[in-house]
């Protein structure tokens, strides 16, 4: 791995433990596109099964991950992608994801299964299937980036997302 | 303190460890206007140029874009790492796994232990530890940790 810095051979490392991690299907419910994850180790298509017992089960979702050279340092980029977004009080109709951890609760530590982990069960506490109250507005004015949002986590009651500036 | 010393302060502690610069890859400009001496160029040829700091996670600056109030932040982030405990992984501690990088400790490792006794690669939690002072496992603030581990003692 001539020409990477320390940390970038370090994120390299990461993901790739990732595509095996995920391939041998220890997660229940979470496997990864591993044919795309080969070709470019940097975009992932991750399919997400509904957990059982919950408002979602039968449902399959799509997340894309997208990494950056400085992961696992800085935050992969996390959207629902394609037909089936989930309908859920955190998820907006354009696929972003309001969850702390993909942002300002970020940390190193953190994985692609434990990030998928973490999706799974904030849509398994779901009690009733609804967008978000600012759904509309948000997904007409957002940056394409869900990282560019400026998000306010303070849980259920009032979701405010705010753009930075 | 001045900002010229201020200056003096990044630029000693950058040039004496190197750890701290790795990755700073990507952003390179014009040092004409960097505070304080010009980097010392021998050892340290491109990256020493203009290195880039992370005042928090999701920024990324470089070193002439810092405000004072940065420079002081990293400076004693600097100088808090270089007082947390290093070892040399000889297979026998319990823990196995850098959870950053998710690879084993291998025979030989350079790791740095945090005072609520979590282990990682030197490389991996420098690199973090200059964006925030927490551990990445607990959450736990290493700065306040580490005065209370002095306390104890």
């Amino acid at each position: 791995m001539a020409g990477l810095s320390p940390s970038e051979v370090c994120g390299i490392e990461k993901a790739t433990k990732g595509v095996n991690v995920l391939s041998e299907g220890a997660t229940p419910g979470v496997s990864v596109d591993s044919d795309l994850a080969e070709q470019n180790l940097l975009h992932w298509i991750i399919n997400m099964h509904g957990a059982p017992g919950t408002l979602y089960e039968g449902e399959v979702f799509q997340l894309q991950f997208k990494f950056s050279n400085k992961y696992p340092f800085d935050s992969p980029e996390v959207t629902f992608v394609g037909n089936n977004i989930p309908i859920h009080p955190h998820v907006y109709s354009n696929g972003h994801i309001c969850l702390s951890i993909l942002t300002d609760d970020w940390s190193p530590a953190l994985s692609v299964q434990s990030v998928c982990l973490s999706i799974v069960s904030m849509l398994s506490s779901c009690k009733e299937k609804q967008r978000p109250p600012d759904n509309a507005f948000y997904v007409k004015t957002c940056n394409k980036n869900p990282k560019k949002t400026k998000w306010w986590y303070h849980d259920d009651s009032g979701l405010k997302p705010t753009k930075k500036t | 303190m001045t900002s010229v010393n201020m200056g003096n302060c990044l630029k000693r502690s950058t040039t004496d460890d190197i750890s701290l610069l790795r990755g700073s890859d990507s952003v390179r400009e014009s040092s004409s206007d960097q505070l304080g001496p010009p980097a010392y160029q021998e050892t340290l040829p491109v990256q020493a140029a203009s290195p880039v700091y992370h005042p928090s996670p999701s920024v990324t600056r470089s070193v002439t874009q810092l405000t004072e109030e940065e420079q002081i932040k990293i400076a004693k982030r600097i100088g808090l790492i270089q007082h947390l405990p290093t070892g040399i992984y000889d297979g026998s501690k319990k823990a196995r796994e850098c959870v950053i990088c998710m690879g084993e400790f291998m025979v030989g490792d350079a790791l740095r232990y945090l005072p609520c006794m979590h282990t990682y690669h030197m490389t991996c939690i420098d690199d973090w530890l200059m964006r925030s002072l927490t551990c990445p496992s607990c959450l736990e603030p290493v700065d306040a940790a580490l005065l209370t581990s002095y306390e104890t003692n």
